[in-house]
């Protein structure tokens, strides 16, 4: 009796493992929400630090008041850096909730404020100091430098804002991706040797207080993060898995698919749609880590990625010999089935944005008719894994419809000019829009241009995904 | 759910705000307590004080050059007592950057040194500041003898912290 009432049970849920995405999506939204409101509340706590100090009656005069909030701007500052650090430490718990573009994002919109906090806590502490002692800011450099570690602060903000320099998209484009890295790894630096001047010039963290163990911890959280999650765990996790090259194969000119063998990959539990950051142990490419996704969902000894030469490093990655030993960071993304909150599913993928297509769609859970996927390529050459994307998606009972062709311009450059011309919308291709989860992947631009109309087609923000192919 | 979060964020920051704020008002109140009723451990001698000094750092001395051309300088306030000499030691006087305490020498009823035991000393910044106030209040101290002297532009706390040390000295002293 007991297995026949338990039997119907497993069967009545097993087609609809759905209903749960809404619970899941609160969930998740809710984390995202705590996270949100941490980070506010660890700027409020840096302040809240000044204030503990006795800093609310410091305004009394102009120097006094100058003072102040340039030691307000310096804390402020500085808790924007460690929470940048802690961001891009991507941790599993945030990359799970948010996704690591998503936090990496936040990262970004932070860089300048803190740059422009930290450059104002300098200028307003040598304007402050200057009034109080009665000479001229720039005279007070030197009066600073003569208080121990201030020297290694003032090198602290050149490191900074040298990285910042850096990082702004425009200036970015002149440097590789491996010379922007290591100018980004001197924030470390940059943040670490401007701790001493922290602890010792001021008197807000005095020894031995509650607010210097405070800020201890943070820089402990933010570096333990970096530690544990960037380098120690990656490492475990490639020698543990023991990844090599075994075979390349061409599939269309400049795009190969990697075929990795390695040891108890089901253990990494990556979902379809995620992605690694991979390292090839050749004398060519060793110094050089690139984000791709899986194009299949892996087996336990077996996994595969598909590449296209986008730049001289995944040029040369597609010349690996067999054998190569692989390292990888990983997996990370919400690329998945596990960021659906809605009933039906809409994919729109260009070009060697199928990868992770591929596999999310080799992972999900698919009722019939549930999906539509579009899939773009400028020219028949350019239709990589289309046939294996159509057979999946007629075992899952999916639509599939396909745009070839020299595109079309302004607004509807992201499809063909021949569909231009006949009255393609996104809304005719997808008339459920409104109910569905839509997966974008494919080039940045033209990326931009569908969600713009998915937008326009009122699309509510949780119901976008978009894995986009940039750093 | 964007809505929540902001809220969130801007109570939790308000709710440690206020705290912050609670305890350093709570602080600032220590501190004017302690100001205006002068510590009681001090005690006067007669004679010359061993007091270590606990912080090498602040506890610089003026130079020797300020003292000579102090001493001539008497002012007739101090005849009436004229007979009172010896060291004294100013209360210790407790400011947010530190513990302040000085003490006089005083010769035939006059201040012809003070010594600083114990000068702001939390943090890098405090300590510059206390060095580059102290050589200017004793010899400010010590052409008015007097602890009522002109406070020393940025150096609100040390001085406060200076004079106070110095006038509980002199009432000691009976000057």
């Amino acid at each position: 009796m007991s297995t026949l009432t338990r039997d119907p049970r497993r069967n009545t849920q097993r087609p609809s493992a759905a209903p749960d995405r809404r619970a899941d999506y609160r969930r998740r939204m809710r984390r995202s929400d705590v996270m949100v409101a941490t980070l506010w509340a660890s700027a409020a706590a840096a302040v809240a630090l000044f204030l503990v100090y006795g800093g609310a009656g410091k305004f009394g005069t102009i120097g006094d008041a100058i003072t102040s909030l340039g030691i307000v701007a310096g804390l402020i500052g500085t808790d924007f850096i460690l929470v940048m650090i802690v961001l891009a430490a991507r941790i599993p718990l945030i990359d799970r909730t948010v996704g690591h573009d998503r936090a990496i994002a936040v990262h970004r919109s932070l860089g300048k404020p803190a740059l422009y906090l930290l450059l104002a806590h300098g200028v307003l502490l040598l304007i402050g100091y200057g009034i109080a002692s009665g000479i001229n800011p720039i005279a007070e450099v030197g009066q600073m430098l003569a208080i121990p570690d201030m020297p290694l602060a003032f090198v602290g903000l050149g490191l900074l804002i040298a990285v910042v320099i850096t990082s702004l998209v425009a200036v970015r484009k002149k440097f590789s991706y491996e010379g922007w890295h290591l100018v980004h790894l001197l924030t470390y630096v940059a943040v670490l040797v401007a701790v001493p001047h922290q602890l010792s010039v001021g008197g807000i963290f005095a020894a031995g207080s509650f607010e210097r163990a405070y800020w201890i911890a943070l820089y402990i959280l933010a570096f333990g993060s970096i530690a544990t999650f960037r380098f120690a765990e990656p490492f475990v996790s490639s020698i543990r898995h023991h990844l090599r090259v075994k075979s390349v194969t061409q599939i269309a000119p400049g795009v190969v698919s990697i075929e990795l063998s390695g040891r108890r990959l089901r253990s990494l539990r990556s979902a379809g749609g995620q992605f690694f950051i991979w390292r090839f142990w050749t004398g060519r490419t060793w110094w050089h880590s690139h984000p791709i996704s899986l194009s299949s969902v892996p087996s336990d000894r077996a996994a595969r990625i598909t590449v296209r030469n986008l730049g001289t490093g995944s040029n040369a990655i597609s010349r690996v010999p067999v054998g190569t030993r692989v390292w990888f960071e990983g997996p990370y993304g919400v690329f998945t089935d596990a960021g659906r909150t809605a009933p039906k599913l809409a994919v729109v993928v260009a070009g060697i944005g199928i990868t992770p297509v591929r596999a999310f769609l080799e992972d999900s859970n698919l009722r019939p008719g549930e999906t539509t996927i579009l899939l773009r390529a400028s020219t028949n050459e350019e239709t990589y894994l289309w046939d294996e994307v159509v057979q999946l998606a007629r075992d899952k009972g999916a639509h599939v419809y396909t745009m070839v062709g020299r595109r079309s311009s302004g607004r509807r450059a992201w499809m063909p000019a021949d569909d231009d011309r006949r009255g393609v919308t996104l809304r005719s291709v997808f008339p459920d829009l409104k109910n569905s989860d839509l997966y974008i992947c494919g080039p940045t631009p033209w990326l931009d241009l569908v969600e713009a109309e998915a937008r326009a087609n009122g699309i509510p923000e949780h119901q976008l995904h978009m894995e986009r192919f940039d750093w | 759910m964007r809505i929540r979060a902001a809220l969130g964020g801007i109570f939790a920051s308000a709710a440690i705000l206020g705290i912050g704020w609670q305890f350093g008002s709570a602080a600032a109140a220590t501190f004017t307590k302690q100001d205006t009723a002068p510590s009681t451990n001090t005690t006067s001698t007669g004679t010359s004080t061993a007091t270590a000094s606990p912080s090498p750092s602040a506890s610089v001395s003026a130079s020797a050059s300020v003292s000579a051309s102090a001493s001539p300088s008497a002012s007739p306030s101090a005849s009436s007592t004229g007979s009172v000499s010896g060291t004294f030691t100013g209360a210790t006087e407790s400011t947010q950057f530190g513990n302040v305490q000085v003490e006089i020498v005083v010769t035939a009823g006059k201040i012809t040194d003070v010594k600083a035991l114990r000068l702001t000393d939390q943090g890098g910044r405090s300590v510059q500041i206390s060095n580059y106030a102290a050589p200017i209040l004793r010899s400010e101290v010590l052409k008015s003898q007097s602890a009522k002297v002109a406070s020393v532009s940025g150096a609100t706390y040390t001085t406060d912290g200076y004079l106070s040390s110095v006038q509980s000295a002199l009432d000691k002293a009976g000057l």
